[in-house]
């Protein structure tokens, strides 16, 4: 069955964020030396991860930065073979969550595990440096 | 408290449509909806479009839907709720006639994915959650998502790849009796099996398809409704929560909180119980979606909707039969269209209009259940033969 007719629009638009993290720019500088850090409110005391500057329980905007522990225990996973198209040049990839022993939870990439991957077992947060310079971090078997 | 009853239900074909744009793709439902009715569509106060939009080329589609369909003028606006959005449009329109402001509101809700290429379309509902965090550098997809949350499923509940299968190869079942879905054909175990992996453990046939499509429904006032139809099908109740972007964030990955949450504000409004409902439909954008939602809904004990599926209790002729339109996974997804789509397909089911997949309705009961990305937004509502 043939297309119906179509107009190919040559309109195109290429959408590149710049996005603002100036509030968070303190863990990406952390991670860069190899520590992994958060957000504490020096108000009520929550810890957040993803840190951010404003509390969202107390919704104080007075906060402190902390260490994480770097243990963690396999939460859940998936082997993603079908990647995005901003994704397409790499090799399918393992997302994780992981359980910090501080009761936070990280989603990122776990990495190294091979074929043998089970919730429950033990992981590491490692940091990284991507192709592009930035900073970020992945799991890998403890 | 105003009653509001659906008093007229159109739905477009849903499938790959490049035969229309937006506004005319709108029409056919909006058409249907209003001839339906038998309202004077000058009489429309309100009409809310539920889109998702970013892969199409308008901008604002409530304007051009409107204008297209000649509904210029009424109170108009665009709503995002992601995947649940049709239901947030149905719920806005609702509440405009709750609230005394209009008599007769209509909700349409309208998607156009295949403008763009499927790669884009992926990469669009990949970012679908927190995009900083979980898309920048790890490339979350929509079908990753859900595989979290049917792994962590499997591991607590014994729930197997071959009971997604099952709920595949029964949304299959009942599209190839649709003849408005985009795939009408039945699938074996083995074939939903053994397709292509893609973010393991779910597969291409655990997937929703990309779809375009378009469904409608105008909304009355009890004393308009009465004017109008002697087969009102009322609202009986509308529940909704949400979660949060970050799927870190989650206690657990084994059911989704909001849908439980919106589930039990419905019920408690409509003053039902899941025994009660006759017919349902289950937002399986994914199978694993469809399983939680047997759990989240309370139509089986946490844990228990492997079982619901392997025994059939959710098939026609069963316990609860769920997505006898052939589900999301058959019928088809356009986003912003599903949670419209669902009301028009409870309206037919509580109407006995079905055709050959009517259940039997013996209470009057019938519920859509409509998810907003992996849990972001829930939607479950309530609809009534009195």
């Amino acid at each position: 069955m043939s297309e119906p007719p179509t107009l190919h629009s040559r309109r195109t638009l290429a959408l590149r964020f710049d996005i603002p993290i100036s509030k968070t720019s303190e863990f990406w500088s952390a991670l860069k030396e190899g520590r992994f850090i958060t957000t504490k409110c020096a108000k009520c005391g929550n810890v957040s991860f993803p840190p951010q500057a404003d509390c969202p329980k107390c919704m104080g905007s007075d906060s402190e930065w902390v260490e994480l522990g770097r243990e963690a225990t396999l939460v859940t996973y998936t082997r993603v073979q079908i990647t995005p198209a901003s994704f397409s040049d790499r090799d399918p990839y393992v997302i994780a969550i992981g359980e910090l022993s501080e009761g936070l939870k990280v989603l990122a990439w776990l990495e190294g595990a091979g074929e043998v991957i089970r919730p429950g077992m033990k992981l590491r947060v490692e940091a990284r440096t991507s192709g592009e310079g930035n900073p970020y971090y992945v799991f890998v078997p403890a | 408290m105003e009653r509001v009853a659906v008093v007229g239900i159109g739905h477009s074909k849903f499938g790959r449509r490049t035969d229309v744009n937006i506004g005319e793709l709108a029409f056919e439902s909006i058409k249907q909806a209003v001839d339906d009715a038998g309202v004077d569509k000058k009489d429309i106060g309100n009409v809310v479009v539920g889109s998702a939009g970013g892969w199409y080329e308008e901008s604002l589609p409530a304007v051009v839907v409107d204008e297209y369909a000649g509904l210029t003028g009424a109170g108009t606006m665009r709503v995002e709720a992601a995947c649940a959005s049709g239901s947030a449009a149905v719920k806005a329109a609702y509440n405009s006639i709750v609230s005394g402001e209009v008599d007769v509101a209509m909700a349409v809700g309208v998607e156009k994915m295949t403008e763009v290429d499927t790669p884009t379309s992926v990469e669009l509902i990949g970012r679908a959650g927190s995009y900083m965090w979980e898309f920048e550098n790890y490339g979350m997809t929509f079908p990753a998502y859900y595989a979290l949350y049917a792994v962590a499923h499997m591991n607590k509940f014994g729930t197997t790849e071959e009971d997604m299968s099952r709920v595949s190869v029964k949304a299959h079942r009942y599209g190839a009796m649709n003849p408005l879905a985009q795939f009408q054909k039945e699938i074996t175990l083995e074939k939903a099996m053994g397709s292509q992996v893609v973010s393991w453990p779910l597969k291409l046939y655990d997937a929703c398809p990309l779809t375009d499509g378009s469904a409608a429904v105008v909304l009355a006032s009890e004393s308009e409704a009465k004017k109008l139809t002697d087969t009102p099908v009322w609202i009986k109740g509308v529940g909704y929560s949400s979660d949060t972007a970050n799927l870190s964030r989650r206690n657990d990955y084994v059911g989704l909180e909001a849908a439980v949450k919106a589930a039990k504000s419905a019920y408690a409004r409509a003053k039902v119980s899941p025994e009660d409902i006759d017919v349902a439909t289950a937002h399986d954008c994914f199978t694993i979606a469809e399983l939680m939602a047997y759990e989240d809904l309370g139509f089986c004990k946490k844990g228990d909707a492997a079982k619901m599926i392997r025994e059939g209790e959710t098939e026609l002729g069963g316990r609860i039969p769920v997505n006898l339109d052939g589900g999301l996974k058959a019928k088809g997804h356009p986003i912003g269209a599903t949670g419209v789509s669902m009301a028009v397909e409870i309206t037919k089911q509580l109407r006995g209009e079905a055709g050959r997949h009517q259940a039997p309705i013996r209470n009057g009961l019938g519920l859509a259940h409509n998810i907003g990305g992996t849990g972001h937004y829930a939607y479950v509502t309530i609809f009534s033969r009195n």
